[in-house]
């Protein structure tokens, strides 16, 4: 996808502005982090289970040529067509021919987010064939023209309202009121089904690849992906290289991490696992299945000191708990991936050019790692990111030199206590009266919104000296 | 060209993997052990199962045996609809359902754009995450799973097993390849979406309802102190 992340700056502040929009985020941020809590807790042993999975996807990751080649015997094996794609275009072309050798005009796509990577929808359409999104907030983001804000919610941007004026506006179904969320979903259920019931080839997504049996896992809530899986004669599995776990209750340990990190339940709805083609006695099932394994960049991450990333299993919980991502939105970061997982993704599947400044929308705070069910440790590859902006200098020379001269500071201890208690007693002056400052000098951008609070007694290293002098005594 | 794609994709992947041998992979993925299961609630399987199939916006009923079945069925489906039809799936034991018993009108097949409730027999069932199991094949349409507003499931008692990963263990009994399923449907209640405003709906494409029979010898008060786990559960969070 064309890369908007340049502009983030410019984009968060259009989001900040933008007061209905932020309702949606500001209950993302309280509800989820709660619902998440409350379902780890009743697990059990969650940090156990994070760290079996943690284990299990760096041996995948670390012998992947192995489980790789084991699931596309696997898969063969099980009657379907294995494809692979070095870049999104490849992806595309192949999706594309497949399409055209089943003489499709109607295509039903599950959500995937590699599709979206790809801009497969784009290229399918622009060959003349109809793709309808079937996920309902992919469905809505298609027929309003936008792009997906969330990795698991996609029109988490769209408030209620807009949604029901998009739908009387796109749908020809005459007078009617929708006046609530159900007769929405009601509406666009039945609109949707058609297009199930007529589509020639399903298009999803998978959550996990499993080398030992050739089976390809697929969670939903809504049970769409099922139906594009199920009902068309033609079945195409979207999918990256990464996805590969050895057994198949390598992918059970995955399922249990995965809603408990996402929506707090204790699994989706709909969990399936499908090896290909129907047989010669089933009652249903896609004569034909192909399965496309996309690169995309993929294995030079493997190759490099960002590996971790790819053990990512996509569950939101990353951006749920970011304070960047809850106020700045995911339309801000001008791709594909947002908050924390896609500032680290974005870059790397790119160029740190395109996109240097998401690893800089980080506070370092440190709460995606605290959740991240994949033990991802996002703060440090966001650093380990910056450091490299820096050193490729890719960032402004003012900035650089800050950084130099800051750094030089931290490493003369006793000049860097110098100056941070001269600040502090400064500060302390200044706001004595009231306990905050209005105006400070070289920090316009704050005080220009808020005041500013005065620090308090002394510094961290004073405070922290008399800590330890008591505690010795 | 998707042969030089690969053959250039497997390159670069193995210059990044480890290169070890079988043995050695088999052995140290071994050595990871197993996953931890999620912490049972509830005294035993059944109980446990009927909690978690609460927990996830199902409704439970208990019976002894068929004939029991087929009378719950009739007035679930009476009290909600006022109806008695019901569309049936292929599998052999729902076609030797005393469906006389319970006064419903049985049509045998696959779901229909309009088929209001679905009567499916689960192969299996998962206390763990109060799933239900359903194999594709010569019996089971997934449209009956998928497109009905209301799905019934039976579930036999003797077939809820504890954990996602005994799942496996039934599956890889089945004989040949072909003779595994081409899908395997875990279902943990109706189909659900919060795609508008985080305001969850039910019946997003699929089931708006779900209903589990649980069928088989076991105690009368099992449905009851599966609803009080349930609640106790809710309360808590």
């Amino acid at each position: 996808m064309k890369l908007e992340s340049a502009n983030f700056l410019d984009q968060a502040d259009n989001a900040l502005a933008d007061a209905r929009r932020t309702v949606a985020r500001d209950k993302l941020g309280v509800y989820s982090p709660n619902k998440r809590t409350a379902a780890v807790e009743s697990f059990g042993d969650f940090d156990g289970l994070r760290e079996h999975v943690h284990a299990v996807r760096q041996h995948s990751l670390d012998h992947l040529d192995h489980y790789l080649s084991r699931f596309e015997e696997e898969a063969l094996a099980n009657g379907n067509s294995v494809h692979f794609a070095r870049d999104g275009e490849e992806m595309n072309d192949i999706v594309l021919d497949i399409c055209r050798s089943a003489n499709a005009r109607k295509v039903a796509k599950g959500k995937s987010m590699v599709s979206e990577e790809t801009e497969l929808n784009e290229h399918l359409q622009n060959a003349g064939l109809e793709v309808i999104e079937t996920d309902l907030g992919e469905y809505i983001i298609q027929i309003a023209g936008e792009k997906p804000s969330h990795i698991t919610a996609p029109a988490l941007h769209k408030p209620e309202d807009e949604i029901r004026e998009l739908f009387l506006d796109k749908h020809s179904l005459g007078d009617r009121e929708l006046d609530t969320p159900e007769e929405l979903v009601s509406e666009a259920r039945s609109v949707l089904r058609e297009h199930f019931l007529s589509a020639d080839v399903g298009i999803i997504g998978s959550n996990a690849l499993v080398a030992e049996n050739g089976y390809s896992m697929l969670v939903t809530n809504e049970g769409n992906g099922d139906l594009c899986a199920n009902l068309p004669k033609v079945l195409v599995i979207c999918t990256t290289i990464e996805r590969v776990l050895p057994t198949a209750r390598d992918a059970m340990a995955v399922l249990r991490l995965l809603a408990r990190s996402t929506t707090g339940q204790s699994i989706t709805c709909y969990s399936s696992f499908y090896s290909g083609p129907a047989r010669e006695d089933d009652i249903d099932g896609p004569l034909e299945t192909h399965i496309v394994l996309l690169d995309n960049r993929r294995s030079e991450v493997l190759a490099s000191d960002y590996q971790e990333i790819l053990q990512c299993i996509r569950c939101g919980a990353c951006m749920n708990h970011c304070p960047v991502y809850i106020n700045a939105g995911g339309h801000a970061y001008g791709s594909v991936y947002p908050g924390p997982m896609g500032s680290v993704l974005t870059p790397l599947l790119n160029s740190l050019e395109e996109a240097s400044v998401l690893p800089n929308a980080c506070t370092s705070c440190g709460r995606c790692e605290e959740v991240c069910p994949a033990n991802i440790g996002l703060p440090d590859l966001l650093r380990d990111l910056r450091h490299e902006e820096n050193r490729a200098k890719i960032s402004a020379p003012r900035w650089r030199r800050g950084i130099k001269w800051h750094a030089w500071l931290s490493r003369q201890p006793w000049l860097y206590h110098f100056f941070t208690n001269l600040g502090v007693s400064l500060l302390n002056r200044l706001g004595r009266k009231t306990g905050y400052l209005s105006r400070l000098p070289f920090a316009s951008g704050w005080t220009s919104e808020r005041e500013f609070p005065v620090p308090q007694k002394n510094t961290f290293m004073q405070q922290y000296k008399v800590m330890t002098e008591r505690k010795n005594d | 060209m998707t042969d030089q794609a690969r053959s250039e994709i497997f390159a670069r992947v193995r210059h990044a993997s480890q290169r070890a041998g079988a043995g050695d992979i088999r052995n140290e993925h071994f050595r990871l052990g197993r996953s931890p299961v999620a912490q049972q609630n509830g005294d035993d399987l059944n109980t446990e199962f009927l909690a978690n199939v609460i927990a996830n916006n199902g409704s439970v009923a208990v019976t002894r045996n068929r004939s029991e079945t087929a009378k719950q069925l009739g007035s679930y489906l009476f009290k909600k609809y006022r109806s008695r039809k019901l569309l049936v799936g292929g599998d052999p034991r729902l076609a030797a359902m005393p469906w006389r018993d319970g006064g419903l009108l049985p049509r045998f097949g696959a779901a229909e754009d309009g088929d209001l409730a679905s009567v499916s027999y689960a192969q299996m069932a998962i206390a763990e995450t109060g799933s239900i199991v359903s194999f594709t094949g010569r019996t089971n349409p997934a449209a009956n799973n998928l497109l009905v507003e209301d799905h019934i499931v039976i579930v036999d008692a003797a077939d809820v097993v504890a954990t996602l990963d005994d799942l496996w263990t039934r599956v890889e009994e089945l004989p040949a390849r072909l003779q595994r399923p081409r899908g395997i449907n875990i279902i943990s209640g109706p189909s659900s979406t919060a795609d508008i405003e985080m305001h969850l709906v039910k019946g997003a494409h699929g089931p708006r309802s779900w209903h589990v029979i649980l069928q088989g010898d076991v105690p009368e008060d099992v449905a009851d102190r599966a609803h009080e786990i349930a609640r106790s559960a809710a309360v808590s969070d």
